[in-house]
């Protein structure tokens, strides 16, 4: 099987995450809120889901909007398990 | 990660036992909903208020709390959110859907008894609920035996005012259910406080409408030949419906709108052409009680509408906002509320017509009949409902299931079955209509 890797921008709180949401919608990139995988944290909230491949321009977009906090960008590989059998 | 543990803690929760629960969200979440393809962007404030869950929404609660506000937590359409949040009060819907709050409900309560009762007991019991821990009292009705004696259980653990919702609609028991909507006034009006004016009261009723209308506006949608939207996130939309804050939900379910309608004018779908469109009627589905609806859609069906609590039977009907004086806007808000055709009540020729009446408006192909186990008046109710359809000729399957994901593979089955034989019986029509 095919393995699938997802990237999640994590934020030390939600308002930082919707202002991220924000800038990426503005520059019409794909992105999907999500709660946070327990892989990266033991605490619940949102997390940003977005193609591995804009990294880079995510993380430039960070740079130019230093006001939005991250807990740092993570790309991990997809599990997937059957909940129903 | 925003911390919450401190919030927790201060509503008495059970730390451990909730870090148990709410490892299991992200990854089921994913998998049912994050897995859909072309998603409405829109459907991100929801994923937004299903990652929050267990922390702003209850943070704002807490923020509500600290200003001397109180919170009010229901569990069934009949509570009127119209007078609790009249009196500046905020109501929320409580949690009940999951496996597992179930153990700890069977401590209390007997095994043969409806799924939703022992989650929604075992939450409260178990210290893993924020919404019941935030709550300063929790309005239960008595639509079915099992909670009546429920609630007399949970009364030990936390106040609960209990409205006696009547099994008839005569008119006297119009009389009777306008008189426990004036004693639920005077408590709400008690515990905060505040005086419900009719100015007060008319805002309120104004703003639920206003919900009502907008999810009306949703389900809508759905009867467009190409589906803008699977049934599994109108499900969730419908759910978060019950908690969240009204005018949030109000502005965000109007852009998604928006968004589905424009869908609808490029005829965009997010099934396959052939996709069996369902009617899904009978009992709740308490988040995360998503099992059905994934089942259905992950088997070549679409479900088109839920004539469920937590769906048509939410929001259908407007409260009358024209009344003169306090006691024309309870009298209105009794009818509105005794509009809901409930399986409580006998007879329920009303839910019947609703079925019929949906399943046209809708489109839809088949209906599946879903009932928890042990929920007697949904189960019993099935006869007839059976009968009125058969007459009309509209296939119906019933389908009864738990939260437990044992039974997942027989239902899919079953499923896949009643698919493959509405489209023959379509095939058939379609011959006959030609002969």
């Amino acid at each position: 099987m095919k393995r699938t890797f997802q990237t999640y921008v994590l934020f030390p709180s939600h308002t930082d995450g919707l202002a991220l949401e924000k800038v990426l919608k503005s520059n019409n990139m794909k992105y999907t809120i999500v709660p946070t995988p327990r892989d990266l944290s033991k605490c619940c909230g949102i997390s940003i889901l977005i193609n591995p491949d804009d990294t880079k321009q995510v993380e430039q977009l960070l740079k130019k909007h230093s006001d939005i906090k991250t807990e740092g960008i993570y790309t991990i590989e997809k599990k997937k398990r059957n909940w129903f059998g | 990660m925003a911390d919450y543990r401190d919030l927790w803690k201060s509503l008495d929760m059970d730390l451990e036992k909730h870090d148990q629960l709410c490892a299991v969200l992200p990854e089921f979440y994913g998998d049912i909903y994050l897995s859909q393809e072309n998603r409405p962007e829109g459907m991100n404030y929801y994923n937004f208020v299903v990652s929050e869950i267990h922390g702003l929404r209850i943070k704002e609660l807490a923020e509500h709390k600290e200003k001397g506000g109180k919170v009010f937590g229901s569990f069934c359409v009949f509570v009127p959110d119209e007078i609790i949040f009249a009196a500046d009060a905020i109501g929320v819907g409580l949690c009940g859907g999951s496996d597992f709050w179930i153990p700890d409900g069977e401590k209390v309560l007997p095994r043969n008894m409806c799924p939703l009762i022992k989650a929604s007991v075992g939450a409260k019991l178990s210290g893993t609920c924020p919404y019941f821990q935030s709550a300063d009292l929790l309005v239960g009705e008595t639509t079915c035996d099992g909670k009546k004696k429920a609630w007399e259980i949970l009364d030990e653990y936390t106040p609960i005012h209990v409205m006696d919702l009547p099994q008839m609609k005569r008119e006297k028991d119009k009389i009777h259910w306008i008189d426990e909507i004036k004693i639920f006034k005077d408590k709400v009006e008690e515990l905060t406080g505040n005086k419900i004016t009719k100015e007060k009261l008319e805002e309120a009723i104004k703003l639920i409408n206003k919900k009502r209308a907008v999810l009306q506006r949703l389900y809508n949608t759905r009867k467009a030949e190409n589906l803008p939207i699977s049934g599994k996130d109108a499900l969730l939309i419908t759910q978060i419906a019950f908690y969240d804050d009204p005018n949030r939900f109000i502005e965000k379910t109007t852009e998604l709108c928006e968004e589905l309608e424009a869908r609808i004018e490029k005829g965009e779908s997010v099934f396959k052409e052939g996709t069996k469109r369902i009617l899904v009627t009978g009992t709740p589905m308490a988040i995360p009680n998503w099992k059905l609806h994934h089942l259905i859609e992950t088997s070549g069906g679409a479900v088109v509408c839920e004539e469920t609590c937590t769906g048509s039977r939410y929001f259908e009907n407007l409260a009358n906002e024209e009344a003169e004086n306090i006691d024309e806007q309870i009298k209105g808000l009794a009818n509105r509320y005794l509009g809901i055709n409930c399986a409580c009540f006998t007879p329920n020729e009303g839910r019947i017509d609703d079925i019929i009446r949906l399943y046209k408006e809708y489109k839809a192909d088949g209906v599946i009949y879903y009932s928890l186990p042990f929920c007697h008046t949904y189960a019993l109710e099935y006869k007839k409902v059976k009968e009125a359809l058969d007459k009309e000729g509209i296939p119906v399957m019933m389908i009864e299931s738990d939260y437990s994901l044992q039974d997942a593979g027989q239902i899919k089955t079953r499923l896949e079955a009643f698919f493959e034989m509405l489209d023959s019986s379509k095939n058939e029509k379609e011959v006959a209509a030609t002969k």
